[in-house]
This record gives structure tokens, C-alpha cells and sequence, in this order.
């Protein structure tokens, strides 16, 4: 038998037959409760949608007419309309913290993946104090986000810190990890990273679970590498899981506010800002809420734009 | 943005920020006007509000200090609440827009300028009046009052006062053989001195939440003769004074007398490298010592403000303040609680709470406070030449400091300064611009 069994089982997969089974996947049926009319379950949601449109709503409109003012945190402001937006985008702060952004969250996102993806196939075969491993591997994500950083400051800020001193020792002289700017660029993503791979690796690790065996088994009887069960079957398979992960972590890393504003504050001289530290200083930093709250929905429309995007890319793959 | 009485505050800041995120960005910035109009005779509880301003026994004593105070009759009680430092800004105005603001607070060094231009101070010119003749006003460090004054009045009474002064590691400048220095050569000397033995001789630290590094760099202009606004309360960095000011910083810079980290370095890495004995010399506030502690902070001193290439001395501090709000039950109430507290509050510095430097001539003369030697020089030799944000324009802040203090453009001209990849001018008039740019009508 050739390559086939494994692909037919991929084929089956991908069409909804399930693998130890054939004939086309039952239809969810649909069931109603008796009673349960569209104005009882109106009803019964009203109360949590008037909480979500108070909470969420509101806050979000009120801020929109901030963005067409002139105001600060204690003064209202002047409407000017959409001159926040022309400011914003012409400024060159801005452009340079939206480049910043795109590379931190690509590296974010696929740092992240990569590195939790290897980890949740390494967590796939057996070897010893696996469990005690998979828990260590989960602290970065679990410690406080202040702590962590506090951490990093104190292993790469000063040149007695440890990292420096191993830099040195290693003949690469003085390293200054946070003061230059493209290693401050590189040493934020790189903590970006470490404090999201475990999100990715538990994601990735409940994927590769959903994976029935008898797909790689059928794989392994046809004679296909390790490398190839990888991109022909594994990731595949998981790429609906993939996506999901890919959308929070853009998510994520665009958001992210305390992992940059606490190791590097945006600097050394704005070579580490993001959109989302420019916007909180734009507003409680220079106190003009119209500018900052321009950024920040910028930043928003952005998101929505890649998150339909990746929304979209899930909805073509028909496997889970 | 603020000013406070040391590093702890806007540290914490720092720290406290990362509590903020986009969204929170998008629904938390509160707008609203200022309050409504001030009392008279209510006797609805006064509420003072007041910042962690020292050591965990700061808060405690100063509660026990307010809710011992007993109002004559037809006059309010004062309740007490402690505001902390993470989002004290979103704080203030959310409670000022809903009416729901303190009769008396403290608060940042500068948030009595914002809300007294939105007209939600009330001003304490009667309540000086009263001091002058109880000898209460005469009791304030001189040139202090004058420093809280705008065009309609006194905006506030300070409170207590932030320093910035030049410290030494007198151990290590001896074994390096350096004398302590009285002028910016004298300054470059011991610097040098203190390089051949890998100390630096200008700490400092310009990272996250750290504004120390800005204030640094002020210090340096303003004991030049210079500062960053003139008297018509306009930015006016490019100047004489200020250039040679920033190209001595430069220099310093060029000559590695400054820690190539230092651009990035929080108010915790900067006392780590005073601990460390890295750094021997260089601007910091006036609670260094208390700061980091240990044998280090025995072997650190104050030295006397040094005397700059154009002959003058100076340096920057914030007057820290109380202030009295509009939207209040009893401003009459208000003005009798803050004269008592103002007669009662010695303790805090007395029994050393952390507090900044106390804006008092009584309490600096206690033998408590007379018992440390720095804070003594400071009083006597650095507030008398000590200047504002205002500077050299002024004395008296305003509304438009808030464009430099603690803000994105006093940091980037920071950094640029601390990294050595620029030149005076150019970071000058850069700061110019972007000052100009936040500045409010």
C-alpha cells in the first residue's frame, strides 16, 4: 500500500467522515424546548445584554466623542472632529510605533507558536518527570506579568546582571540588552515569547490530542517520515486550533501594554513603543485623551481587520 | 506628570501602570468639568484625601494626626482616605467630574494647576491671611508660598518638598583620590577620578518610570543660569544656558563618566548601581540614602549645590501641596481643619516617616530632623537656590509645566542625551517642538 491510507484518512478528515467509520457526518439535530419563545429567551438575555451594551457600549461610544474633541482627563474639550485622526496619522511617533507593533506581534504570535507547538509535540512522547516538566513550562504564563519582568530587568538590565556578565565572559564585551535600540527591540520580543508560549504549547497540546492515531499509524504503515507526518498530517489537522491561537496572540500582542511599558517603557528613545504604550502615554502622560483614544481605535479597527481575516481563514479549513 | 517626595512614588507609578491596557485606554479616560461651587457651613464631613507619601508608617501616623483633630462647633469632622499612586490621575478626575471630589487633598505636584484652570480650586489667600497673623505664613521655608501662586491667587499651600541634589560615595571618591567637587570642572575631575577605579561619576537612570534622568538634565540648566520656560510662561529651551548645560552632560557622556545603560535604567536599577558601588557621584532626590539602605547609605553624603560655568547655583524641586477644592461642604471648615493639620503635622517628619522635606521652619529646627546632616544641607543650602519647572522665567508653576514633567518628550530628549547620539541643539529644539506641541491655549 502506498501513501494512500494515510491520505484518505487525511481526505475523511478533512470531509467530516470519521475515521473508524463512513457515510456522511449526522446532521446536529435540532431540538426546542417547549415554551422557550423567541420573546421568553429575549427575555431571559436582556438583562446580561443591557450589562455587556453598559459596560462595553457605553464606554466605547463616550470614547469615540473623546476622539473628536480637544480634551484632557479633567476637561472635555472642544470638537474638532476628525482632526485627532489627521494628527495621529500623520505623525511620525505613530508610524513608528505601528511598525514596532506589526513586528512585535508577528514575533509574538509565531515565537510563541513555534516554540509552544515544538513543546506540545515534545509533551507527546514519553519520558520522565514529564508532568513535573509540562508545569514548569507553564510558570511564565502563570507568574504576574510584573513579576516576570522585574525578573528580566534584573537579568539583563545592568552590566552586573547575569545575563551581560555571561555575554562578556563569552568575549561579546559589553551588551547592553535594554540600552541599545535594536537589541531592546529584540530583547522585548524575545520576553514576549517566553511569557507566551505556554498559551500556545496548552493550545497546540489540545489539538494534537483531538488527532486520532490511527491517522498517524496509518502514516507510519505507508512509510512517511517524521517530517512529513508534520506538515502533511499534524499541522493540518491542528490548523483550525492554529488559527484560533494565531487570532488571540495577535490579540494579545497588540494589547499588551505591561510587558513593554514595565521592561523598557516604550524606550530607549521610543525604539520599544507600541501603539498601546504610545496611547496610554498620549493620554495620562501628555493628557490629551482626543490623540490617545484616536490610537487606540485605530488600533482596534486594525485588529477587527486581521481578526476577520484569520476568522476567515478558519472558516475555510472544515476539520477540527 | 507629578512630582512627589522621592523615587518610591514614581516607581510605583511605573508599576501601577501596567494595570492599564488598550482597552482600558479606550473606555477609562474620564472627562467632565470641575466642581461645583464651594460651602459654606455644612457640617456633612470634610474628607481629606492624601498620598502614601513615605514609608509604610507614613499613612498610619498621618490618619492618626487628622482624625485627632476636633472642629469647633458649627464646624464639619474630617474623614480620611488614602489614595494611592496607581491611577491617582483617573482617580481625581473621576471624582471631581462626579462630584464626588475630597474637600482637601494632596496629590501630584502639578494637578492643582490642571483643576485650578478648569476653576475647581479654592484659592487660600483668606486662609493666608489667617497664617499671617497666627505666625504660621511666616513659618514656611522662604520663596516656598510664592511657588503655588497664579494670577487669581494661591492655588495651594505646599506640603512638602522634593528635592534634587548632587550626592557623593565619599569613600569611593577617596580611595579614586578625587576631591569633592564645587564647580562643573571640579565636577569632570572626580569624575575622572572616579573612572579609573570603574565608578561613574554622573548616575542616573532615564528607563521605565524612571524621571530622575529628566530631572538631571533640568538641574544641570537651571544651575547654568537656564530652564525651560521664560516669563511669558513659554518654552524657551534653546538657549545659551541650556546648550552648554546639555553639552557638559555630553561630555560626560563622551567621556564614559555615564553608564551606557543608563537611558534605560529604572529608579531600582540606579539604587542597585549606588549599592553596587558603581555609581560615586551624580543627581538623585534627597531621600537617596533612605532609599537603598545598608552600609552604601552610610558612605553616600549631600554636597553643597555646585556653582555653574556662568557663576550661579541651582536645581530643581516640586513643591509638593495641599490643595482645597470648590465643590466643597465647608471651606470655611476646610481652612480650619488645614490649620490645624498644618500645626500638627511635624511628627511626620519627626518620627521619619519617608516624607519628602518638610516645608517648615519649625520642623526643620527639631532636633529629629536637625540629627541628619544631609537633609539639614539640603534645607539650608539647596531651597534657597532651588528653582521650579518655571525656571528661569519664574518661580511660581503653571498649567503648561505638566508638558514637561514626567512626559514622552522630556524622556525621548532624555534618552537621546544619555545614549551620546545627539547634540545639543538639536535635542533642544527638538524638546522645543514637541513641548510646544502638547502645550495647552
Amino acid at each position: 500500500m502506498s501513501t494512500s491510507t494515510a491520505g484518505q484518512g487525511l481526505t475523511r478528515a478533512r470531509t467530516g467522515v470519521a475515521v473508524r467509520g463512513s457515510g456522511p457526518p449526522l446532521a446536529p439535530r435540532k431540538t426546542r424546548r417547549p415554551g422557550a419563545s423567541p420573546l421568553t429567551l429575549g427575555a431571559f438575555a436582556a438583562p446580561a445584554l443591557f450589562l455587556v451594551l453598559l459596560i462595553n457600549l457605553y464606554p466605547v461610544i463616550y470614547a469615540g466623542w473623546q476622539s473628536l474633541r480637544d480634551g484632557s482627563l479633567i476637561d472635555a474639550g472642544d470638537f474638532v472632529g476628525l482632526q485627532n485622526y489627521a494628527d495621529v496619522l500623520t505623525d511620525p511617533t505613530f508610524w513608528a510605533a505601528a511598525r514596532f507593533t506589526v513586528v512585535f506581534t508577528l514575533v509574538g504570535v509565531f515565537g510563541s507558536w513555534f516554540v509552544g507547538l515544538a513543546l506540545a509535540l515534545l509533551l507527546k512522547t514519553r519520558f520522565p518527570v514529564k508532568n513535573t516538566f509540562k508545569l514548569l513550562l507553564l510558570l511564565p504564563w502563570v507568574v504576574p506579568v510584573v513579576v516576570s519582568a522585574t525578573a528580566w530587568n534584573w537579568l539583563v538590565a545592568t552590566p552586573q546582571s547575569p545575563l551581560p556578565i555571561l555575554a562578556e565572559a563569552l568575549g561579546l564585551g559589553n551588551v547592553l540588552f535594554l540600552a541599545d535600540p535594536l537589541l531592546a527591540k529584540i530583547t522585548v520580543c524575545v520576553f514576549k515569547v517566553w511569557i507566551s508560549f505556554p498559551f500556545m504549547m496548552m493550545m497546540m497540546a489540545a489539538a494534537l490530542e483531538s488527532v486520532d492515531n490511527n491517522v498517524y499509524e496509518a502514516a507510519k504503515v505507508d512509510g512517511a517520515s517524521k517530517w512529513n507526518t508534520l506538515t502533511n498530517i499534524t499541522l493540518p489537522m491542528i490548523s483550525r486550533s492554529t488559527y484560533i491561537s494565531w487570532i488571540l496572540m495577535t490579540i494579545f500582542c497588540v494589547n499588551d501594554f505591561p510587558t513593554i511599558f514595565l521592561l523598557t517603557g516604550g524606550g530607549p528613545v521610543n525604539a520599544t513603543q507600541t501603539l498601546v504604550v504610545l496611547s496610554y502615554v498620549t493620554v495620562f502622560q501628555n493628557f490629551q485623551t482626543g490623540p490617545g483614544v484616536a490610537i487606540a481605535f485605530l488600533m482596534t479597527l486594525v485588529l477587527i481587520v486581521i481578526s476577520v481575516a484569520l476568522y476567515r481563514q478558519i472558516k475555510k479549513v472544515q476539520i477540527l | 506628570m507629578v512630582s512627589k517626595s522621592g523615587l518610591t512614588r514614581r516607581s510605583f507609578l511605573a508599576l501601577s501602570a501596567a494595570a492599564v491596557a488598550g482597552p482600558a485606554v479606550l473606555a477609562g479616560c474620564g472627562g467632565g468639568g470641575g466642581g461645583g461651587a464651594g460651602g459654606g457651613g455644612s457640617t456633612e464631613p470634610i474628607k481629606f484625601w492624601n498620598m502614601p507619601w513615605g514609608q509604610t508608617a507614613f499613612n498610619p501616623l498621618d490618619q492618626k494626626i487628622t482624625e485627632a483633630y476636633k472642629p469647633e462647633a458649627g464646624l464639619p469632622a474630617v474623614t480620611y482616605q488614602v489614595i494611592q499612586w496607581a491611577n491617582f490621575n483617573q482617580t481625581f478626575a473621576s471624582a471631581v467630574a462626579s462630584k464626588t471630589n475630597p474637600a482637601v487633598s494632596s496629590g501630584g505636584g502639578t494637578q492643582v494647576f490642571q483643576y485650578e484652570a478648569q476653576g475647581g480650586i479654592a484659592y487660600v489667600d483668606e486662609l493666608y491671611a489667617a497664617w499671617k497673623a497666627n505666625g504660621l505664613y511666616d513659618d514656611f521655608l522662604p520663596g516656598l508660598i510664592d511657588t503655588l501662586k497664579v494670577e487669581k491667587g494661591y492655588a495651594a499651600i505646599p506640603y512638602n518638598l522634593d528635592m534634587r541634589v548632587i550626592w557623593v560615595n565619599k569613600v569611593l571618591l577617596d580611595q579614586a583620590g578625587g576631591k569633592v567637587p564645587t564647580d562643573w570642572q571640579s565636577y569632570l575631575n572626580a569624575a575622572e577620578a572616579l573612572k579609573k577605579n570603574s565608578v561613574y561619576g554622573y548616575g542616573t537612570g532615564a528607563g521605565a518610570g524612571a524621571y530622575t534622568g529628566q530631572h538631571a538634565i533640568v538641574c544641570w540648566m537651571i544651575n547654568n543660569g537656564g530652564g525651560l520656560f521664560d516669563e511669558q510662561k513659554q518654552p524657551n529651551c534653546v538657549t545659551p544656558e541650556n546648550i552648554e548645560a546639555v553639552n557638559f552632560v555630553l561630555e560626560m557622556v563622551s567621556k564614559g563618566y555615564v553608564d551606557p545603560a543608563s537611558s534605560t535604567y529604572t529608579s531600582a536599577n540606579v539604587q542597585t548601581q549606588w549599592k553596587a558601588k558603581k555609581f560615586g557621584l551624580g543627581y538623585d532626590t534627597g531621600g537617596l540614602a533612605d532609599n537603598i539602605g545598608g552600609d552604601v547609605a552610610k558612605d553616600i553624603a549631600v554636597i553643597s549645590p555646585l556653582t555653574s560655568p556662568s557663576g550661579k547655583k541651582g536645581s530643581l524641586y516640586f513643591p509638593n501641596n495641599i490643595m482645597m477644592y470648590k465643590n466643597n461642604p465647608s471651606i470655611k471648615g476646610s481652612e480650619a481643619f488645614l490649620t490645624y493639620y498644618y500645626q500638627n503635622m511635624a511628627p511626620l517628619w519627626t518620627q521619619n516617616t519617608g516624607i519628602g522635606l518638610p516645608p517648615l521652619k519649625s520642623i526643620a529646627k527639631t532636633k529629629e530632623f536637625q540629627a541628619n546632616k544631609d537633609k539639614v544641607r539640603i534645607v539650608e543650602e539647596w531651597v534657597p537656590v532651588a528653582r521650579t519647572w518655571a525656571a528661569p522665567g519664574g518661580q511660581a508653576n503653571f498649567l503648561n509645566v505638566t508638558t514637561v514633567d514626567a512626559t514622552p518628550a522630556m524622556n525621548t530628549f532624555t534618552q537621546s542625551i544619555l545614549s551620546g547620539k545627539t547634540d545639543a541643539k538639536s535635542a533642544l529644539t527638538k524638546l522645543q517642538a514637541d513641548v510646544k506641541a502638547t502645550m495647552k491655549s
